[in-house]
């Protein structure tokens, strides 16, 4: 596909607006991790390089049980949107109706966040109203509260958000790998989970590491939807919206989107780096394979 | 080292069918790639489902692995109905094509896999996979990785990991199909051989007349979800029965045309522009019954001169139109009177030969030769 | 001689009985193997389609001090439609499509240069190039637009430094160009995502045989490329638009008093406590999704997307 007969400088622009609108995207991101490095904050006309706010971001003790939080949430998220991608994919690969499964799985997608979140709040709370008639019903209290407004909630709201990314990115894995190796481990005697888990599973694990990596970045990152359907929590970007709404933009709201953005950075950056050194690695042993293959 | 199946295993079986179905059938969607066909192995023998692609030769090779669940009929292993068990759960063990060997693993672990899931002993599985190994001709490649080895090598492997398990019946899907010209001979051979050593059965589907031919204890067509024709290499080549094996079987000329007397074993046919004589067929088709002829364009002859009208071979008048020399032989194109083309082969003699194009000529066969068609 | 741990296996291992019980023929071979798979069809199924479906009935129910009372009733949409929400709405639409087409101008060359001219296991870095802004949260993208815009922010100093202008400019923040870039901002690396996507459909070849024929670059793109590549294009298109309609936190963060779109006035109707209002607009906002997906699907046939996927 390269052009002999073209430009080099054609070339080289294409490449330098491709760089620059990325850098333009990454620009402001940059800006407000240097100015959450600033001791005198956003606007001032002196900077001094300080680690001071991040400091206090990370002492304060309301901050950092949001943290927590968030963290548990990503953690579920992981937990559950990970597997579900994978068992979704395989279903895929098996049923015949495969377009109205995709519509299914990409609608979530489609669907703004707040909207969803909207839907989902009524939702729960008229589920619980159904569950606690059916209590009632039965004379008990066993289905009293299930879908109170809470972490199951807010969870439920960050699966849906999350699953389709799992989904796309390990079906994406999947099509490199050949069916006919789980077959021939069926006929070695392997039962379905056993061919899984040895045979397909080692070749497809780096996808399902970087699903992994997006669905925790994802859950980390989201706020419109756990804002909704959160209840005795709060999480780190929650806490960022209410301050950058209600107090404005202060030190620590810079401080505290630098950790975010400084955490995304660093996980996305190193699957970069990983999958750039692994792709050295396999272009060697492709080298290798490459050798003519004589009749023996 | 030969690895024979135990002797108890020979108690075991009902009768001396290592596989058998019964009208089995699969379609998807629309397709029906498998229509109620019926089939049986017997034990020990080297079997070969032959037939065009996408006819559901592979199709019916799954379904009898158990990697396709069958929508009708059955599949029997040694007497047993195991239509609804999966794979890991018959006796049969399956060589794909390609890529089937575990690329994460080395030639020895891809070998002892299936051990392993045995819960054998490790010094067990290693004296095992150290005996199959040199059986398929790899001695001392234990470490070496898929991607290390070639095409022929990798498919030794996947006999390797297959027959290591002992299973009675070794189902192999165009397992040469992928090999160049001169390799696919050698492994052909090398599987007769090893088929031979170990003794048990094994089922081949292949496209490829050539290999049928070659390895073949008895070859079974299969076309558009059925059966067309069963029998061994000899008869299928020299006798076929139905007009689709004799078109796809071999290089046949076929002439469609109507009985028109019946005299003891041979049968009177008028083909529009002449009258053949040709030896009667098992069926027994009746006067006036519509029927094809198939001569094999290797038995003919080309002569200038019309032959003498004699009993023990046939002609026709016809025009010559081109030789193609081929190396071993020539190929000569032909056109019969009624405009359709005629094919004859002949060796190479080293004499030139004298026909060319628009001379007319004669074509002679022995009239044994030809066979007679009705379906 | 076969040892016996053969003989066991030959016996007990490979011919296993003939009969099955019948939890076996109930469930199938693979028991509870086999439904494991439906997990994600019945949860999405749960808690996607059904909560859409009921918005539709929610939106005709009516308004109750703290929560809603089952009915039929009309009155939500008629608030809805009589006040400035629907006058809002089509302005965000509007402001949506701006952003569309900004975005495809700026991403779709972008997605037409890597297909053509980079290398095959290059193209994939650089679709990872663009995840890095994706994944760095759309609030602390927006966010940032704001010491960059603002009156004190860089784009004003920096003008006003180098002499250009005098006054700040203010119109590019907290008004509807800040919704735009905002929403441009958010949302190009999806628009990139689905350029790729889409020109996953024109094959290497394509741009050769229109070289061959003589077709000059923009009338190769226009009458070729772009047909190619519509389900791609059209798919990212309505995300972006769906997007920017529906999502508050844009126009909350850069929007400014009166800058409202669909998801900001449900954010504001929950908060009134007016929850079939909510549903009603919510509501509207599937419709004109379920609109936009039908529409694109009989132009375009969105399903070929699938192809690199299967």
């Amino acid at each position: 596909m390269q052009d002999d007969y073209g430009s080099i400088w054609s070339y080289r622009a294409k490449w330098a607006y491709l760089l620059a609108l990325v850098g333009v995207l990454l620009a402001p991101v940059f800006y407000v991790i240097y100015i959450s490095f600033n001791e005198y904050g956003f606007a001032a006309r002196i900077y001094e390089f300080t680690l001071e706010w991040y400091v206090v971001v990370l002492g304060d003790k309301i901050l950092v049980a949001s943290l927590e939080w968030t963290g548990y949430l990503a953690l579920a998220s992981v937990l559950s949107s990970v597997p579900m991608g994978l068992l979704a994919a395989k279903f895929y690969k098996r049923t015949r109706h495969k377009v109205a499964f995709v519509t299914l799985m990409l609608l979530p997608l489609f669907v703004p966040a707040d909207i969803m979140a909207s839907s989902l709040l009524v939702y729960f709370k008229n589920l619980n109203r159904v569950f606690e008639g059916l209590s009632d019903a039965l004379g008990s209290e066993l289905f009293y509260g299930w879908f109170d407004l809470g972490f199951l909630t807010a969870w439920i709201g960050q699966v849906l958000y999350t699953v389709p990314y799992a989904f796309v990115v390990i079906l994406i894995t999947m099509s490199r790998y050949r069916d006919q190796q789980t077959e021939a481990a069926r006929g070695c005697g392997a039962s379905a989970w056993q061919a899984f888990w040895q045979v397909e599973f080692p070749q497809i694990w780096v996808g399902v590491a970087s699903s992994c990596a997006f669905v925790a970045i994802l859950s980390f990152n989201e706020a419109p939807r756990t804002a909704l359907l959160k209840g005795g929590f709060d999480t780190f970007a929650n806490v960022l919206v209410a301050q950058m709404l209600n107090i404005g933009m202060s030190e620590e709201s810079y401080a505290m989107a630098g950790i975010m953005s400084i955490l995304s950075i660093a996980i996305i950056g190193s699957i970069l780096i990983y999958s750039m050194a692994r792709s050295e690695r396999l272009e060697r042993e492709r080298r290798v394979k490459a050798q003519p293959l004589m009749s023996q | 080292m030969a690895m024979k199946k135990s002797d108890t295993a020979a108690e075991d079986i009902t009768g001396d069918l290592a596989v058998e179905t019964f009208g089995v059938s699969k379609s998807y969607g629309q397709v029906r790639a498998v229509d109620e066909i019926s089939v049986k192995v017997e034990s020990g023998q080297y079997f070969v489902l032959l037939g065009p692609s996408g006819g559901g030769k592979t199709t019916l090779l799954r379904l009898i692995g158990g990697f396709v669940r069958p929508d009708a009929g059955r599949v029997l292993l040694h007497g047993q109905d195991v239509s609804n068990l999966p794979p890991n759960k018959r006796s049969t063990s399956m060589v794909f094509q390609s890529y089937a060997l575990f690329p994460h693993m080395s030639v020895e672990k891809n070998v002892s896999y299936g051990l392993k899931l045995l819960k054998l002993p490790a010094p067990e599985i290693a004296e095992k996979v150290a005996s199959i190994l040199e059986l398929v001709g790899l001695k001392g490649y234990n470490g070496r990785m898929p991607h290390e080895l070639s095409g022929g090598q990798q498919q030794r492997v996947q006999l390797a990991r297959s027959l290591v398990l002992e299973s009675d019946i070794l189902l192999l899907d165009e397992p040469l199909a992928s090999l160049d010209a001169n390799l696919r001979k050698d492994m052909c051979h090398e599987l007769k051989r090893i088929q031979e050593q170990v003794g048990i059965t094994f089922i081949h589907v292949t496209h490829n007349q050539e290999e049928a031919l070659t390895i073949a204890d008895r070859i079974a067509i299969i076309a558009d979800g059925k059966m067309i024709e069963e029998g061994v290499p000899k008869e299928i080549y020299e006798r076929p029965r139905k007009k689709f094996t004799a078109d796809f079987i071999g290089q046949n000329n076929l002439i469609d045309g109507k009985i028109i007397g019946i005299d003891g074993n041979h049968v009177t046919i008028d083909l529009g522009f002449a009258t053949v004589t040709v030896p009667r067929s098992e069926q027994s088709p009746d006067k006036g019954a519509e029927v094809t002829v198939s001569v094999p364009a290797e038995m003919i002859e080309i002569t200038k001169e019309a032959p003498q009208d004699n009993e023990v071979s046939q002609f026709l008048q016809v025009v010559y139109e081109k030789e193609t020399y081929l190396g071993f032989g020539s190929q000569h194109q032909i056109l019969l009177p009624d405009g359709n083309g005629f094919v004859a082969m002949t060796k190479s003699s080293g004499e030139p030969f004298r026909l060319t194009h628009g001379d007319i000529a004669y074509v002679v066969w022995p009239t044994a030769a030809a066979r007679l068609h009705t379906s | 001689m076969p040892n016996s741990a053969l003989d066991n296996r030959t016996e007990g291992g490979r011919h296993p009985p003939a009969s099955e019980g019948l939890w076996v023929r109930v469930l199938g071979e693979n028991g509870v193997q086999k439904w494991v798979f439906y997990i994600p069809v019945v949860f999405m199924t749960l808690f996607l389609a059904v909560p859409m479906a009921l918005t539709v009935v929610w939106s005709v129910f009516e308004r109750t001090q703290f929560w809603m009372k089952p009915g039929l009733t009309l009155f939500a949409y008629e608030t809805f439609f009589t006040s400035a929400r629907a006058e809002n709405y089509l302005f965000s639409m509007l402001h949506a499509a701006i952003a569309v087409v900004i975005s495809f101008a700026l991403a779709f060359p972008i997605a037409v240069f890597v297909r053509r001219r980079i290398p095959a296991a290059l193209q994939h870095r650089v679709v990872l190039l663009f995840i890095l802004p994706f994944m760095i949260s759309e609030l602390v993208r927006v966010f940032a637009l704001r010491p960059v815009l603002g009156r004190n922010g860089v784009i004003n100093t920096f003008l006003m430094d180098i002499g250009v202008i005098s006054e700040p400019i203010t119109v590019i923040l907290f008004s509807p160009i800040g919704v735009v870039i905002g929403d441009v901002i958010s949302f190009m690396p999806f628009m990139v995502f689905a350029g790729f996507l889409a020109m996953e459909a024109v094959q290497g070849y394509v741009f050769e045989v229109c070289e061959d024929l003589g077709a000059r670059t923009l009338r190769a793109f226009r009458e070729v490329i772009v047909p190619l590549a519509a389900p791609g294009i059209f798919a990212g298109s309505v995300f972006i638009f769906v997007n920017s309609v529906g999502g508050a936190l844009v126009p909350t963060l850069l929007g400014g008093p009166g800058a409202v779109n669909a998801g900001l006035i449900v954010n504001q109707a929950i908060v009134a406590i007016d929850f079939p209002l909510a549903m009603a607009i919510s509501a509207i906002m599937m419709a004109t999704l379920m609109l936009l997906l039908y529409i694109g699907h009989r132009m375009f046939d969105l399903t070929k997307i699938l192809e690199p996927l299967s």
